[in-house]
């Protein structure tokens, strides 16, 4: 605790003066519980229905990963944004996001999609790219990933 | 690694004047570059000096606050540097093997805080968050596509900074606790910082191409003037002193810089030792030789030192 914040009757003559907020005041409530939810995107999320063949099967591989804080697929919360397959070359893209910018699980969830889409069969080569925009929000995860995250206590 | 953010996708429909980082001009290259080191170096060195509160802010909530803010602006400094990788620059030429005089950060993000002075962080995050604000904003009419794809993710990590800054400026000046003194503080921080601050605004020799490009469309000469308009009317009705008013003439305001700005590459001395210090680990390291917490067993067989 600073000086600056810390009352110091010592220092005050006229201690009566000092205000009735201190810290032997009961607790209050954070003020902060009003979370936006973001707007989301009309083509978002993306979970892979409908898919075939090999980006059927890249689709599998991402919702088989989960995010290390929360047992949730990555593709539930919402991040993958797209998978591109050539099926000639067996060269495939992943387009996908992360929650926010100072995510320390970057290089895990990047290696972790990477590897996992390299040992798809007919896969030949894999570029993970990553986009920060649309902008990530609530609003894309999906209702398993809403049942996942409520199952964990998270509220969504 | 194969993990490259190339292009947008089918996700953006928005036109530019310029290209991918592989289509630029040798000028336009050099304006967003020179644009991205002020950006990136900002926000890491900011980062930097606010990781010293942790652990030590003055309530749990302030203390969890700074740290917080801090990771968001390493998280915006890597987006930054990112795009400067895509220049072919790697992460040690970019950070930890850069010389000290090639930061191109502004003097206000690595003046070192006052001992344990709060009212010194609150000051300068108001300071910074809100030229954050209008600096993000004018990228946001970006000609350049890869910054056009970042800025509204910042944007949207950036509110409860300026929040969070606002509401401790409010509670120090107002006072809870001991008035005098918060308010002396603030005072005091003002006074210490606001000519630092300025240099968030110091144009380099690439200022004339960035507006040209529309790398960033507005100048940094317009953007002081509405920082001047913000922050200026919202610290006199505290009740706090200012040296300058907001509608001062530009040359007024501009005797008030100090003498090293950040943006030529020249520095307070503060700067030399927090760079030693951030760099301090990557140097112990020294790749040519791994780090051993013990001798290794085939050499301890062969006597060595061990007993």
């Amino acid at each position: 605790m600073s000086d600056a914040e810390r009352p110091e009757d010592g220092e005050h003559p006229d201690g009566g003066d000092l205000p009735d907020e201190t810290f032997e005041d009961e607790p209050r409530y954070c003020a902060y519980t009003d979370y936006e939810s973001g707007s989301g995107h009309p083509e978002l999320p993306r979970t892979g229905a409908g898919a075939s063949g090999i980006e059927a099967r890249v689709w599998d591989a991402l919702h088989d990963i989960e995010d290390p804080e929360m047992p949730v697929s990555i593709v539930d919360l919402g991040l993958v944004y797209g998978v591109y397959v050539d099926s000639a070359s067996g060269e495939a893209r992943v387009d996908m996001t992360l929650t926010y910018t100072g995510c320390p699980a970057r290089d895990y969830l990047l290696s972790s999609v990477e590897r996992a889409v390299e040992d798809v069969d007919g896969v030949e080569d894999v570029l993970v790219n990553l986009l920060w925009s649309p902008e990530w929000s609530v609003e894309m995860v999906t209702e398993a990933g809403r049942e996942a995250l409520r199952e964990f206590g998270v509220s969504v | 690694m194969a993990t490259e953010d190339t292009d947008t996708g089918p996700w953006s429909d928005r036109g530019f004047a310029l290209g991918g980082p592989d289509e630029l001009s040798e000028r336009e290259q050099a304006a967003v570059e020179a644009c991205l080191r002020a950006l990136a170096d900002d926000e890491f060195v900011l980062a930097e000096r606010y990781t010293e509160w942790q652990v030590r802010g003055p309530t749990l909530e302030g203390d969890l606050a700074v740290a917080n803010i801090a990771q968001d602006e390493l998280g915006h400094a890597r987006l930054w540097y990112d795009l400067l990788e895509d220049f072919g620059h790697t992460e040690p030429e970019l950070i930890w093997e850069r010389p000290p005089e090639d930061f191109r950060h502004a003097t206000l993000v690595e003046r070192p805080f006052a001992r344990g002075d709060w009212a010194d962080a609150v000051v300068r995050g108001f300071l910074y968050d809100e030229f954050e604000r209008l600096r993000l904003d004018a990228l946001a009419d970006t000609e350049y596509p890869r910054i056009a794809d970042r800025v509204g993710k910042v944007q949207g990590e950036e509110h409860y900074h300026r929040e969070h800054a606002r509401n401790w400026l409010e509670r120090l000046a107002e006072g809870r606790g001991d008035p005098d003194n918060g308010h002396r503080r603030v005072q005091e921080a003002i006074d210490r910082l606001f000519p630092h601050a300025l240099t968030l605004f110091v144009p380099t020799a690439y200022e004339p191409d960035i507006v040209e490009f529309g790398v960033r469309p507005a100048p940094l000469s317009e953007l002081r003037q509405a920082w001047l308009d913000e922050v200026v009317p919202v610290l006199e009705d505290f009740g706090f002193r200012l040296p300058v008013a907001a509608d001062a003439h530009p040359e007024a305001v501009d005797t008030l810089l100090p003498t090293a700005r950040g943006r030529d590459g020249e520095h307070t001395d503060a700067w030399a030792d927090l760079h030693d210090e951030f760099t301090f680990t990557y140097r112990q390291l020294d790749r040519s030789e791994a780090p051993r917490l013990m001798v290794d067993p085939d050499d301890a067989d062969e006597g060595g030192d061990h007993p």
